[in-house]
This record gives structure tokens, C-alpha cells and sequence, in this order.
């Protein structure tokens, strides 16, 4: 993680690092630099619905995005929607990382079935398209906020688990470890305190990219309108809910939300990119 | 070389296997499915219980998968709620306008990507090189629901050159229905074909750059050029066959991840493929069609997989021996 916060040689993501943190400065500060409050019904006029950027409104305040067919003013729903979706993708990223991690540490330390058993779902899930795999769940599991962030957690686990499996093969044939067991410690404590730290590297370097997986993902299945709940709209169904006013040329409800997501993951992705390079030697000089 | 088929099929079976009891008590635990069969307003509680029994939902779960496997196996999908056609049939109907859709992209994707990923690749640290990485991680970035709605936006409402949805006139030919014989049809292609292949023009760019910056410094490569021969000549002739086999690999697994993106794309321009028929089954609870859609493109992209991997060890020497 320390990678992350160093500073950017050459100002290589420097500029994307900046983005992703003015980014999360926005979500956090959504609600007192909103122009309006897009939940709240009393602060919407709804006769001001699809006004084109800077339309004066009723308020007090320009509308410079325009307004969606319900009134609401789109920069305030970029903001609020900028908020459910990090929210989303940094629970669930965080929650699959350390299930992920912990699964398969744990694979690798018991061996023998547990580790057939656990490799094999892994297997099958990764043999699968992303999106398959999180429409299956979705389906399964139904709308909602933590509907929707156990889904990306199902798709994203099997990732960490190899991984960490692979890392915790090689930690446990050390020495350390069979002083560790040979005092005889708990076996979670072994787990948790001894093997996981070490194993741990690999993973970290996954998160920032898997975390521009979610936003998208998150994004998706809110678009086919699987996702989060429409009165509390993240930009995924934000920019859903403006594809019906595309063709007759209402373009701002779409376009400005897609444009803050997508420049949202591109932050992300770039910052990604360095962290994975900066970390791993192999790839600094031919990164593939 | 046959233990291998056999080992990687069984073990594509066994995972078609589990998917289908997980999908399965999925979508059979989600909704009721009468409600969308009966009649709401008319439907009395007798009505409404005699669809239940017709449609097999009186039975436990347990004893539905039996009866869906058996059925499976021999070869039906049980029927349609909502169409009341067979929804193998269905699926199987919709199946050439995804392909077409699918190939099209790749059509587009594969020849745009290796020679970004070769020109790039020749010269690291050039323009062209940090132009093509920067623009592929802002391709990978874009969410490709978004991609189709700026395409919308320019080509159909901007600048009308394209339509915005649909699948124009078809024109039979073997059997089955195709657009890409008329022009019509070609119009209708271009957007969503090329929103499917933006993001893999910059995945098969990303490897065919990093392929051919490993074999451009080795030394087969420096002998042609002592012999000088024309630079375009060696990347041509001597790099690309070097890179193809990764290359190769990523195509077909990336047709079978398009199969599946598919769902977003063809949602949005209406192209009546299996991803909108499997999106619109999901919301009107049409669980026949969405289990063999599920199969289908599970089993499409699993064999695709198979089938790159025995590929894969055919024209590898290396892996056909080890």
C-alpha cells in the first residue's frame, strides 16, 4: 500500500493520482457542495425536468449540466451517485480481498481435499466471463445496495484466493513456520498472524485495478437495471436513466454522468497500472 | 495427447455440472413466475394454482432439477412461460445475430489490434508506443454501456449516419438470417459491432506489444536486420508469426467473453440476440429461457476454452511435450 502514497517518480500516474483523490474529496464533500439534494422531492422541481445546461432554476442557483427527466439537477446527481458507487466498489473489494486472501492462505495451509475442494470453485469461477458470473448472482440474490456488493464480492474472491494460494505454498515450507507450529499456536493464530502478512504483497498489488473492475461492474449491472435501487441512483443508473432521452437529443443526462464514471475508472486504472509496475519488477521493463 | 483431451473435457463437464445446480436454485429461488403466466386481474385462486401445477412449481426444488437435468439430457429445455415456444429453440434462433455481432467485432478488433500492438511494440518508449498504452488503458476504461451511448450519440443522433437500433432487413442465406449481406444490414452492424471491439483492440494491441518487444531484441531479429532486410519486411514476416500464438489465444477467449458482453451491447441497440433475450427473460421471470441461455453461453465459452487450450498445445511445441 505504502506504494501507492509514494510520491509518483518522473510524475508518472501523477496527474491520474490527483484525479482519482479530487474524486473522493467530491464524494465526501457531496452533500454541502451540492447545488440540491436529488433525494429530496422537496428540493426538485419537477416542471424543470430535461432543461438543457444552464438553465436558471427555480432555486436560486444555474442548473450547468442541465437537469434529468425528473427535475433533478444532474451535477448533484453525479455527486450523490459518485458516493454509491465508491461506496459500493471499495466495500466490496476490500470485503473480497480479505476473503479472498484468507481462503486461500487457508487452501494452501490444510493441503490434501480442502485445497482441492477450494482450487476447483476457483478454477470454475475464473473459467468463467466476469459478467456471467455476477449476472448469475444477481439473479440469484435480487436488487439492492448489499445485494449488489455481495455479487461483485462472488465475482471477485477466486482472484485473491489463487493468488494468495500460490504465495502461501511457497511461505509455509519456511522455517519460521515450523518454529510456529512446533510451539504449538492455534491454528487460526498461524493463519492470521503468520502466514497472511506474508502472503499479503501480491494481492494489495491487485486491489486498485480490481477496485476500477467494480466501479464498472457496479455501473453495468445498474445500467441493465439489476443494480442499486432507482430512488438512491449510483452513475451506473444515472446514465441509465438518461438512455431514453438520448434520441431525442437530451444528451446532457447521459453524457456528463458517463463522462464523471468513466473518468472515474480511467484514474483508477492508471493509478493501478503504476502500483502493479512499480511493484513488480518483472514487468517494470516490458509491461504486458 | 488423448489423456489430455479427455482430462480437460471431463473437467469442462464437471464445471458445466456445478454451474448448473448453482444457476439453477438461483433463479428458481427468485420471484414467482405464475404471476407473469396468469392473468392478474382476471386470474382466480384456481386459475392461479392450476399454473402452478402446469408449470411444475408445486413440486420441491430439489425434484425440479431432476426433472430439468433429465429433461436436459435429453436435449429439452422445457417450454417458454411467456413465448410458448421450446426455449432451446428460441435461444437457439436468436443465436446468429450475436454470432454475426461477435465475429464482426473480431473481425474489426484482431487486425486493428495486432498491427497497434506491432507498431507500438517496435520501437518502446516512442510516441507511437506510450500513445497506444495510454489509449488502452482509456479503452479498457470506458464501460462499454456508455461506449454505445456516445456511438448513439455521434453516429445515429449527431450525425445520422448510423441507425441507432435494430437489425435492419436480413437476407436468408443457409438456413438462418443475416444482416451483413445488405447495406442496410452493414449500417446497422457498425455501431455495436464496434462498441464490442474497442476494448479488445486495446487488449489484443497491450499483447501483441508486449510480444513483439520480447522477440524484436532477440537475436534472429538483429541477424535480418544485419542481412537488411526492410524493417517492415521483419516485423511482417519474422516478428508477427512469433507473437501469433498468444495472440491466437487471446481471440478465442476473448469470443467467448464477447458472447457474454453481448448482454450489455445488444440490450442497448435492440439487436435481437441471445444477451437481449437473456436480459429481458431475467426481468419477466422466463426461467426456461434464461437456463438455456445460461447454458448455452456456458458451454460456448467453456469449449471455446478447451478448444484455445488444445490449440494451444498443437502449435506450441513446448507445451505439447511437457
Amino acid at each position: 500500500m505504502r506504494a501507492f502514497w509514494k510520491r509518483p517518480e518522473r510524475g508518472r500516474a501523477g496527474f491520474a493520482r490527483l484525479v482519482l483523490a479530487a474524486y473522493v474529496l467530491l464524494a465526501l464533500a457531496a452533500p454541502a457542495i451540492a447545488p440540491q439534494n436529488p433525494y429530496d422531492p422537496l428540493q426538485i422541481f419537477g416542471w424543470e425536468a430535461s432543461s438543457p445546461p444552464g438553465t436558471s432554476s427555480g432555486g436560486g442557483y444555474v442548473y450547468l449540466l442541465g437537469t434529468d427527466g425528473l427535475g433533478r439537477d444532474i451535477i448533484s446527481t453525479i455527486l450523490y451517485g459518485l458516493r454509491i458507487s465508491l461506496v459500493v466498489a471499495v466495500t466490496s473489494t476490500a470485503i473480497a480481498a480479505l476473503i479472498g486472501v484468507t481462503i486461500g492462505v487457508s487452501a494452501a495451509y490444510f493441503g490434501r481435499w480442502v485445497d482441492a475442494v477450494l482450487m476447483r470453485i476457483v478454477d470454475l469461477q475464473l473459467s468463467l466471463p466476469t459478467i456471467l458470473v455476477a449476472l448469475i448472482a444477481i439473479v440469484t440474490l435480487g436488487p439492492g445496495i448489499d445485494r449488489i456488493i455481495l455479487a461483485i464480492i462472488i465475482v471477485q474472491w477466486a482472484t485473491y484466493a489463487r493468488i494468495a494460494r500460490g504465495v502461501a505454498l511457497s511461505e509455509i515450507g519456511k522455517p519460521y513456520l515450523d518454529a510456529a507450529r512446533l510451539l504449538r499456536l492455534p491454528t487460526g493464530r498461524i493463519i492470521f498472524r503468520h502466514i497472511l502478512p506474508n502472503s499479503i504483497a501480491p494481492a494489495i498489488t491487485l486491489l486498485p485495478i480490481e477496485l476500477g473492475h467494480a466501479v464498472a461492474l457496479e455501473a453495468t449491472l445498474s445500467f441493465l437495471g439489476l443494480g442499486v435501487p432507482i430512488d438512491k441512483p449510483s452513475l451506473g443508473s444515472t446514465v441509465a436513466n438518461g438512455f431514453q432521452y438520448l434520441l431525442t437529443g437530451q444528451y446532457w443526462i447521459s453524457l456528463f454522468p458517463g463522462l464523471a464514471l468513466f473518468g472515474l475508472i480511467a484514474s483508477i486504472n492508471f493509478v493501478g497500472e503504476d502500483v502493479r509496475r512499480s511493484l513488480d519488477p518483472r514487468s517494470r521493463s516490458h509491461d504486458a | 495427447m488423448t489423456s489430455a483431451i479427455v482430462g480437460r473435457l471431463s473437467q469442462a463437464l464437471l464445471v458445466l455440472l456445478a454451474l448448473s445446480v448453482i444457476g439453477f436454485t438461483g433463479i428458481h429461488s427468485v420471484g414467482n413466475p405464475v404471476y407473469n403466466v396468469v392473468n392478474i386481474e382476471t386470474a382466480t385462486a384456481e386459475d392461479i394454482r392450476n399454473a402452478t401445477i402446469a408449470l411444475g412449481l408445486d413440486q420441491p426444488l430439489w425434484w425440479q432439477y431432476c426433472r430439468f437435468m433429465s429433461n436436459v439430457l435429453a436435449g429439452n429445455f422445457g417450454t417458454s412461460y411467456i413465448y410458448h415456444l421450446p426455449a432451446f429453440a428460441l435461444v437457439m434462433s436468436k443465436v446468429p445475430a450475436t454470432l454475426e455481432l461477435a465475429t464482426t467485432a473480431m473481425l474489426i478488433a484482431a487486425p486493428c489490434g495486432t498491427l497497434l500492438g506491432l507498431l507500438a511494440g517496435r520501437r518502446q518508449g516512442g510516441w507511437i508506443d506510450r500513445a497506444v498504452l495510454k489509449a488502452s488503458v482509456f479503452a479498457l476504461s470506458i464501460p462499454s454501456f456508455w461506449l454505445s451511448m456516445v456511438l448513439i450519440l455521434l453516429g445515429a443522433v449527431a450525425m445520422g449516419w448510423f441507425p441507432s437500433s435494430g437489425r435492419g432487413p436480413t437476407v436468408l442465406l443457409m438456413g438462418q438470417e443475416w444482416s451483413f449481406t445488405t447495406l442496410d444490414g452493414l449500417r446497422h452492424l457498425a455501431l455495436p459491432a464496434l462498441t464490442l471491439a474497442i476494448p479488445n483492440v486495446a487488449l489484443i494491441a497491450r499483447l501483441a506489444r508486449a510480444g513483439t518487444a520480447e522477440v524484436e531484441n532477440q537475436d534472429f531479429v538483429r541477424f535480418c536486420r544485419a542481412k537488411g532486410l526492410s524493417s517492415r519486411r521483419i516485423l511482417f514476416r519474422h516478428t508477427l508469426p512469433n507473437i501469433s500464438i498468444p495472440i491466437v489465444t487471446m481471440i478465442g477467449m476473448q469470443f467467448g467473453g464477447m458472447l457474454a458482453f453481448a448482454v450489455v451491447v445488444e440490450t442497448i441497440f435492440a439487436w435481437p440476440g441471445i444477451g437481449k433475450l437473456l436480459i429481458d427473460s431475467i426481468q419477466l421471470l422466463d426461467r426456461p429461457v434464461v437456463m438455456a441461455t445460461l447454458t448455452f453461453v456456458s458451454v460456448a465459452f467453456i469449449g471455446l476454452n478447451a478448444l484455445v487450450d488444445l490449440f494451444y498445445a498443437v502449435l506450441d511445441p513446448r507445451v505439447r511435450l511437457s
